[in-house]
Order: structure tokens, then C-alpha cells, then sequence
């Protein structure tokens, strides 16, 4: 015992002494390589995703993590505790089904806030994407249109290649502009196909079994958290940037992102696509 | 272009100056830095001739400075001992920075330890020859092992980068590092409540100095709850005065009043029961221990100026019974200025009684033919003392500007903009 410590004596000194110190210097070592451990185990099943989400959703302040039937005015004030996940949310199951939640559900053909298009045939990510079921069964994924604003003509996004896994909430794609780069989370579980062949969306993807819609926005709901998301955009930029707030009435420019500096451009992406 | 690449690595959502005022700010703690670079290269290079310590002083500006920015740290395992084992959630607000102000002041004191020391490259000595029966070798050990751990802990923040995270396995590491901080902040409990206790008794047991000398219980000097007692008093008061500086200086709002609160709240309790068993430790000493070992209380205050009896009273009442009760009464505590100034005087006051401990004992003379001896360091003792504060401000500064110390600035920014 003790072997490296120079005239180490068998008496209690030593023992409580000694023992103590090498206990602490174990449990360190062992706890450090536990988290290392887990994180190789993590990396190994391809699980970073789900960890950049939470982590990221930690982050998000009270304001932006708010409940999207706090945003409709059902549920005022309540935060989301499930990182937008609402597949296995009680609450929004059983405001699913309520009379005000069919209300806002209900719609079809454009609707638009500020200026921004919100099509009612599709889903809409918190993340500023969307899904439309294709007459094949297939998903198409793109960018909505806020988000196609943002990134403006200059703007690229990087897709997955065919064969991917997509993970609802997980980074799925990367846009890019003018160096800034931003993750663009997945709103749907599947299998990337390829490039959508549309002009509007930018991957088809073949759903996961499970594939729901439960956690993605619609109809009148998806308006009212488009409002809500052009409200938090503008009070982010002044609070970072002390950028001027859109006139009553005004609209958002089509090229958005060009007439944004570039601190304002990264903080606007940042927010907008959750990648904070 | 320096400009981009700067912003490419600041938190997004939050406001910082830029660069170049950065830089301005940074430019004279970088040159302090470098000043006490030099003086502790002659006192490695050279020895200790270069200080004005000698053999009857050999205590001086150094071990007052360690003394007082390990009790200052302790905001940092006592924070994470609030957050983490009993949950005082709304302390998340302020953990990170109180693990890189532990940090500092741990690194800091090891580094002035090493040179004070001296031989640096004999320093794995202290583990290979440990005197168990030695308060400074628990010192040592504590120390060690506490800095580690908050290396560990500064970790998961330093990987917060925005850059550092866009690392798939750097995230996946702060992730899981994350959830076993609770393990660290045991710990960390565990060897600060020691070490910090060690450096007390360290002077409780100085039997030929009548005047630190204490009883205790067992084989712990009183000096050893003492010190403990102190830096988990003073610890949440100087997490709060350093964020109420850091809201000072970059002119924003980093954490709400609810943290100030609960800080300020925690700090006058624990200040008061520091107050109140310092009272009744320092009445023990005057009736019973002092004379006991043959010197009456009052002559170590006989010298006047700098040790007289003013410094016993700014110890427990201006700076120990004052500040705990304006952090106990909540109308007071709810006035910003005063919280902070509250505060500010507890940490005086921890930083009064390191220096009694330190310089007073060692300048008191101890045998009839003695006299009073008077120590003023020299100037490599004070450059290398500059070395840590502005190596602590230069950590803190690049910590705020790129890591996320303060998570709830980004929503109190918010807050306001909505105004």
C-alpha cells in the first residue's frame, strides 16, 4: 500500500491521511473518465444530435421557450419542459382535441404575418421549417418563409446526403452566408431522399414508421407563432445589436438578410434557427 | 477582419465591446502581467533574497495574499454547494462565474505558493515526503486537488464556447461532464472545508505565538472553524460584488435581483454566526488563552498605529456585525448600493483578518527582549502580487467576452429592449 509514498508508515496518520487524499484523487479520476466514457458510448450511436438539442434548449431564455399554446393564448405563460417535443406532452394532448386548439388548427390556402407567407397546406417547425406530405407518401422539408428571407439570395443550405437518418430536433442542415454559419434543426424523423425537385423545399425524405405530426405547428397556430417569432426577432436584435424595430404595419423585406449587418445577421440566424 | 473573426467566437444574443476597446482595457493588466512575469522570474531565478521576508519574518505579503483569495474563492465551492447538493436553483444565474473567480484565486495562490516555495521542479516533494502530522501538508494536498477540480469544473464552461460547440464530441463531453457536477461540487466541499480549515489551524497552533495561539476542539485550533466559517460567509458576498462590478463596468444587466437576494441573504447569516463565534473565540483568547501563555490580551495592542486595539474592532463590528446586518434586513439588502457595499466590507473584513493572522502575528514580539517588528515587501513581492490580480482580471475579462458566464443576460437583455 502506499508504496510511492517515501517512508510510509503503517500508523493511523498515514492511513486516515493518505487515505483520504488518494479516496478524492480516485473518485476525480473515476468520475472524469465515467464522463468520458459516456461520451465516447454517445459519439459511438451517433447520439450528438440529441444532446446538441437539449443543450441548446437550455439555453433558450423563458421567452423563447414558450409553450406554443401559451403563444395561441390557451395556456398563458407556460414554458415548454419537453425541448418541443409535444409527441408525448399530456397538456398538448389534451388541448389537441379542444375547441379553441381546432380553432387555430383550422384554415387552408395563405395566410401572412408582416409581410411573411405562411401557407396553410404544411407543418411548421419551431426551428422555421417545414413539412408537406407528398401525393407519394414522401416528406418535403424546407425552409419557411422567414427563414428563406433571412438567408436572403446570397444565402446557402447546406442538406444532407441521400441516406441520412433525420432526428426531429436534431441539426439537420447548416446555413451559411456571408461566413456565418447556423444549424437548422429537423422537423421530422426519416430518411433523406435526395434533393426536392420543387424549387421550394429542399429535401424529400422517406418518413420514419412512428412519423408524426403532433409537435409541429398548423393553421392559425402557426400564424400566431410566426407574429410571435418576427415580436422575438425584433427584440433580440435591438437588445444585441440595438437594431430599430419594424413600424407598426411595416412589412419584413424579401431579402432580409442583405439589409442586415453582419452582427445582425449572425444574431438574427442564431435566434431564429435556435442555434444559440 | 480581426473584427469578424472576433464575433465569431462571442456568445450570440449578447452585446460586447468590440475588439479593440477590449484590447484598451486588457493592455494594462497585460503589462502589470508581464512586470510580475519578471519579478517572479528573479525570485525563481535568485531566491527569496529578493523579498524582504526573512528568517523571523517569514510570513509576509505573499501568504496574506493567499490567505485572502482562497477565503475570497470560496464563492466558488460554496456556490456550487448551494446549486448543486441543496439546490438553490436560481444560483445557476452565477455558478459559472464563480468557478472561474475559484479558479483565479486557487490558480493564483498556487502559482505565489510555488514561488514563495521556491524550486519549483522539487515541488512533487510535498507528495512524496508528506508530513502527515503538518496543517501546511494538508494545505498542499487540499490544494492540489481542489485546483484540479476546478479545472474540471471550468471545463463544461470553457466547451460552451459558441466555436468550441460547433465540435460534435467537445459538446457531447460538456454534456456528460455536466451531469456528474455534482460529484465536483462534493468534492470540492470536501477539500475546501480542509484546506481552508488547515490554514487556520496553521496559525491556531503556533504555540510560541501567544497571540494566534488558540484552543480547540480535539486536535483543531478554534482558528480552524474559523477560517471555514469566514470564507463560507464571505464566499456568496464576493460572488455578488463581483458581478455588481461586472454589470458596472460592461454597463449591463447580468443576473437578476432574485441571485443579489439570495447571495446577500445567505452571506449575513453566515456572517453573523462567523460574528458571533469570532466574539466569543476572541473573549476565550483575552480572559483565558493569552494569559494562560503569559501575555495579557491588551499588550498586543500596546504598539498602537497599525496593531491597535481599532483593528480588533473593524475586524468584528465595522466589518463583520455591520455587513451582516444590512444582508439580513431585507429592505436594506433590496437597495443595490448598499447590498454591494455590505458585501465589499465583509470581504474587507475576511481580507483584515488574513492580514492580522499573517502579518500582526509575525510582527509582535513574542520575548521580553524583542521588539516590534515592521515589514514592508519589497517590490517583487508587490509586482508578483500585481501578477495575480491581473492575471485573475485578464481571466475573467477573455471568460465574460467568450464564454457564457452570466446565462441570464441574454433574457435580461431582452427584458429591457421590450421596455
Amino acid at each position: 500500500m502506499f508504496p510511492w509514498v517515501y517512508g510510509f508508515e503503517w500508523n493511523a496518520g498515514y492511513l486516515i491521511f493518505l487515505g483520504v487524499f488518494f479516496t478524492v484523487a480516485l473518485v476525480v479520476a473515476g468520475t472524469v473518465l465515467a464522463a468520458l466514457w459516456r461520451s465516447f458510448r454517445t459519439v459511438r450511436k451517433k447520439q450528438e444530435g440529441r444532446v446538441y438539442w437539449h443543450t441548446a434548449f437550455e439555453e433558450l431564455t423563458p421567452e423563447e421557450r414558450r409553450c406554443r399554446h401559451a403563444i395561441t393564448g390557451e395556456l398563458p405563460e407556460r414554458c415548454c419542459d419537453r425541448e418541443f417535443d409535444c409527441r408525448g406532452c399530456r397538456i398538448h394532448a389534451r388541448l389537441l382535441y379542444s375547441d379553441e386548439a381546432a380553432a387555430h388548427a383550422a384554415g387552408s390556402g395563405q395566410a401572412e404575418a408582416c409581410g411573411v407567407a405562411v401557407p396553410l397546406d404544411r407543418y411548421y417547425h419551431r426551428g422555421h421549417t417545414w413539412v408537406r406530405e407528398a401525393e407519394d407518401g414522401t416528406l418535403l422539408v424546407g425552409l419557411d418563409d422567414l427563414g428563406r428571407r433571412l438567408l436572403g439570395a446570397d444565402g446557402t443550405v447546406e442538406t444532407p446526403p441521400a441516406g441520412a437518418e433525420l432526428r426531429v430536433n436534431e441539426p439537420a442542415f447548416v446555413a451559411r452566408r456571408n461566413g456565418v454559419e447556423a444549424r437548422i434543426l429537423s422537423p421530422v424523423d426519416g430518411t433523406v431522399l435526395g434533393p426536392a425537385s420543387d424549387g421550394e423545399a429542399l429535401v424529400r425524405v422517406r418518413p420514419a414508421e412512428d412519423f408524426r405530426t403532433t409537435h409541429l405547428l398548423r393553421g392559425g397556430e402557426a400564424v400566431a407563432w410566426m407574429r410571435h417569432e418576427l415580436d422575438r426577432l425584433q427584440v433580440a436584435l435591438a437588445a444585441s445589436c440595438g437594431a430599430a424595430s419594424l413600424a407598426d404595419g411595416g412589412a419584413v423585406a424579401e431579402d432580409l438578410g442583405r439589409r442586415l449587418t453582419a452582427r445582425e445577421f449572425d444574431t438574427a440566424c442564431g435566434l431564429a434557427f435556435l442555434d444559440v | 477582419m480581426v473584427d469578424r473573426i472576433d464575433e465569431a467566437w462571442i456568445a450570440r444574443g449578447v452585446r460586447r465591446a468590440p475588439f479593440s476597446r477590449f484590447l484598451l482595457w486588457a493592455a494594462p493588466w497585460a503589462a502589470l502581467l508581464l512586470l510580475g512575469a519578471y519579478a517572479i522570474f528573479l525570485c525563481l531565478r535568485d531566491g527569496l533574497f529578493h523579498t524582504n521576508m526573512d528568517n523571523r519574518y517569514v510570513f509576509g505579503l505573499w501568504i496574506f495574499l493567499d490567505l485572502t483569495v482562497i477565503a475570497l474563492g470560496a464563492g466558488a465551492f460554496f456556490t456550487g454547494f448551494l446549486l448543486y447538493v441543496l439546490r438553490k436553483t436560481e444560483l445557476k444565474a452565477v455558478i459559472n462565474s464563480a468557478v472561474v473567480i475559484g479558479l483565479v484565486c486557487y490558480s493564483g495562490a498556487v502559482l505565489i505558493l510555488a514561488v514563495d516555495v521556491g524550486q519549483p521542479l522539487r515541488a512533487w516533494f510535498t507528495f512524496y515526503h508528506p508530513n502527515v502530522h503538518s496543517m501546511l501538508t494538508e494545505v498542499t494536498f487540499c490544494i492540489t486537488c481542489y485546483l484540479t477540480v476546478l479545472l474540471i469544473e471550468y471545463v463544461p464552461v470553457f466547451l460552451k464556447n459558441r466555436r468550441l460547440k460547433w465540435k460534435p464530441s467537445m459538446l457531447v463531453f460538456e454534456y456528460h461532464l455536466h451531469k456528474v457536477m455534482v460529484v465536483f461540487a462534493l468534492i470540492g466541499t470536501l477539500l475546501s472545508f480542509f484546506h481552508q480549515g488547515s490554514l487556520g489551524g496553521l496559525f491556531g497552533v503556533l504555540r510560541g505565538r501567544p497571540f494566534a495561539f488558540r484552543e480547540g476542539l480535539l486536535i483543531w485550533p478554534s482558528t480552524f472553524f474559523l477560517f471555514v466559517l469566514s470564507a463560507m460567509a464571505v464566499g456568496p458576498s464576493f460572488v455578488a460584488l463581483t458581478t455588481g462590478l461586472a454589470e458596472k463596468i460592461t454597463g449591463r444587466r447580468l443576473v437578476k435581483n432574485e441571485v443579489y437576494q439570495t447571495l446577500g441573504r445567505i452571506s449575513g447569516k453566515l456572517l453573523l454566526a462567523y460574528v458571533f463565534f469570532k466574539c466569543l473565540d476572541t473573549l476565550l483568547w483575552i480572559n483565558q488563552t493569552a494569559p494562560e501563555r503569559g501575555f495579557p490580551a491588551h499588550r498586543f495592542y500596546e504598539y498602537g498605529g497599525a496593531f491597535g486595539t481599532w483593528i480588533l474592532f473593524a475586524e468584528i463590528a465595522l466589518l463583520g456585525l455591520v455587513p451582516a446586518l444590512i444582508l439580513l434586513k431585507p429592505e436594506w439588502r433590496a437597495r443595490r448600493g448598499l447590498l454591494l457595499g455590505a458585501a465589499a466590507m465583509a470581504c474587507l473584513g475576511v481580507t483584515l483578518n488574513r492580514f492580522v493572522f499573517t502579518i500582526q502575528t509575525l510582527a509582535l514580539p513574542t520575548m521580553p527582549f524583542d521588539r516590534l517588528l515592521l515589514y514592508w515587501p519589497s517590490w517583487q513581492e508587490f509586482a508578483a502580487f500585481g501578477f495575480v490580480v491581473a492575471y485573475g482580471m485578464l481571466v475573467y475579462s477573455f471568460s465574460y467576452r467568450y464564454l457564457t458566464l452570466f446565462p441570464q443576460e441574454r433574457e435580461l437583455a431582452m427584458t429591457e429592449a421590450r421596455r
